[in-house]
């Protein structure tokens, strides 16, 4: 067997691979779908600092779900824009997607200025705008100030 | 669709002109006939903080554009006080009247507000955030001293980190190509770098100094801001610095003849009184033209050709 065989974790016939995981990612992405509710007794494996020719090193993880809910992706791409989602039917890549922040974020992140509306009144959505795509800058639609998406926490 | 003013953000350069264009028009209306432009309309002047200037100007504007006004000055005197939501005041408010004016603690509310009802909203203060009526009447007076506002070299002095007004009034100015500004603050409250790091397509030359005597030969105008105390981290701090920011005639003998001297008011002693009687003080005008530009907002929202 190849080097490469044995250090890749198991293929599964079907399912969600997020590959292209910088490094350190992965357990970010995991609590992400740790939090959602349809994965509960899902069977998850996550792999961590496998080679990567693109990144150095990246993180792994292989989901037996054929589906995962369209804010689970959205919050996926928060936390590590650019990752790989594969779809993978009888050992397959059916196919293969680049998730990106999407540029309105309704009620994904919590804005983190105490004096913010939406910290105040109670069913207000929150509302982000992607205002920097390249430095991953968002705007608070209501308070207008200005955050990096890393300092935000999500709301699940 | 219903004509909100909520952010200086939201306005293109056109949109600001064509405000700057209708004061001028408004002032140029006599009185008696302006009595006629909304009469029968009603304006809900809802202050969930008090801002006793803002709120005169606002009501005032309407009563004589031939409006009226209903709403509260506090909190305190309201349902909200008993525990009402905030969108059910809006709801309610909205069935008595025309046009909603909301100032408020919380940043955002205006937009909420605006976002939650069919009535136009315009934003009087929310918060640290916004204030656009105060940018726009700083601009129209800007305007009519000048004749112009792009090329005019402006100096801001005071509380440059924290101050709204400020902040607010850098961003229009340099759209309408402002490019060359002098800051005057002690050091902890300068103002913040990400101000300054704009991408306008021409270079933006700031100035910043401590004293305040090298903006008055250099300036077409000061805009002065109050130094508040709670902005120290004790008093001894804000007593080193509270008097080199505050202005007087004697200075203002070095000015150039067309100096003027902005102030959002209420001062305290940042301009001394002496100053007042001099040919550069403006900031009583301001103040009045904060009730043309009002007009001039509220004939807009309510689409009358003037
Ligand atoms: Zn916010």
């Amino acid at each position: 067997m190849s080097d490469k065989k044995i250090q890749m974790i198991p293929k599964i016939r079907s399912g969600i691979v997020i590959d292209h995981i910088p490094a350190g990612d992965g357990v970010r992405i995991l609590e992400i779908l740790e939090r959602d509710p349809r994965m509960k007794n899902i069977p998850v494996t996550f792999g961590m600092n496998y080679q990567s020719n693109k990144l150095g090193a990246k993180d792994m993880i292989k989901i037996q779900k054929d589906d995962l809910c369209e804010r689970t992706i959205q919050h996926i791409s928060l936390v590590s824009p650019g990752v790989t989602i594969k779809r993978i039917r009888d050992f397959e890549v059916v196919e293969k997607v680049s998730v990106q922040p999407p540029h309105d974020m309704i009620n994904l992140l919590k804005c983190l200025n105490p004096g913010c509306i939406t910290q105040n009144e109670p069913g207000l959505k929150s509302k982000f705008i992607l205002t920097d795509p390249v430095q991953n800058q968002v705007t608070c639609v209501y308070c207008e100030r200005v955050f990096s998406i890393h300092e935000l926490s999500p709301i699940i | 669709m219903k004509k909100d003013v909520i952010s200086m953000h939201d306005l293109t350069l056109e949109d600001v002109q064509c405000y700057l264009k209708t004061a001028e028009k408004v002032e140029q209306i006599p009185l008696e006939e302006r009595f006629r432009l909304l009469s029968g309309k009603i304006m809900a002047s809802l202050f969930f903080e008090a801002s006793t200037r803002t709120r005169l100007s606002f009501e005032a504007a309407m009563y004589r554009l031939g409006g009226n006004v209903i709403g509260f000055a506090e909190q305190g005197a309201t349902s909200v006080s008993k525990g009402e939501s905030f969108s059910d005041t809006i709801h309610t408010v909205e069935s008595y009247s025309d046009v909603i004016v909301i100032r408020h603690p919380r940043e955002g509310t205006a937009r909420h507000a605006a976002q939650i009802s069919f009535l136009p909203v315009i934003n009087a203060g929310d918060g640290t955030n916004q204030h656009p009526t105060q940018t726009l009447l700083d601009l129209y007076t800007i305007k009519k001293n000048f004749n112009k506002i792009e090329g005019l070299r402006i100096a801001f002095v005071g509380d440059l980190k924290y101050s709204r007004t400020v902040h607010s009034l850098l961003q229009a100015l340099m759209k309408f190509k402002v490019n060359e500004f002098m800051l005057v603050s002690p050091e902890s409250l300068r103002l913040p770098e990400y101000l300054k790091k704009v991408n306008m397509g021409f270079p933006v030359t700031f100035v910043e100094t401590k004293k305040l005597e090298d903006a008055i030969p250099y300036a077409d105008i000061i805009y002065m801001t109050r130094i508040q105390r709670e902005r120290f981290p004790d008093d001894i701090e804000y007593e080193k610095v509270k008097d080199s920011f505050c202005l007087n005639a004697q200075m203002l003998k070095a000015a150039p003849e067309g100096l003027k001297v902005l102030h959002p008011l209420p001062r305290v002693n940042e301009i001394a009184p002496d100053v007042d009687s001099t040919p550069h003080a403006e900031y009583f005008t301001q103040a009045k033209n904060g009730l043309i530009m009002r007009q001039a907002i509220l004939l807009n929202i309510f689409e009358v050709a003037i």
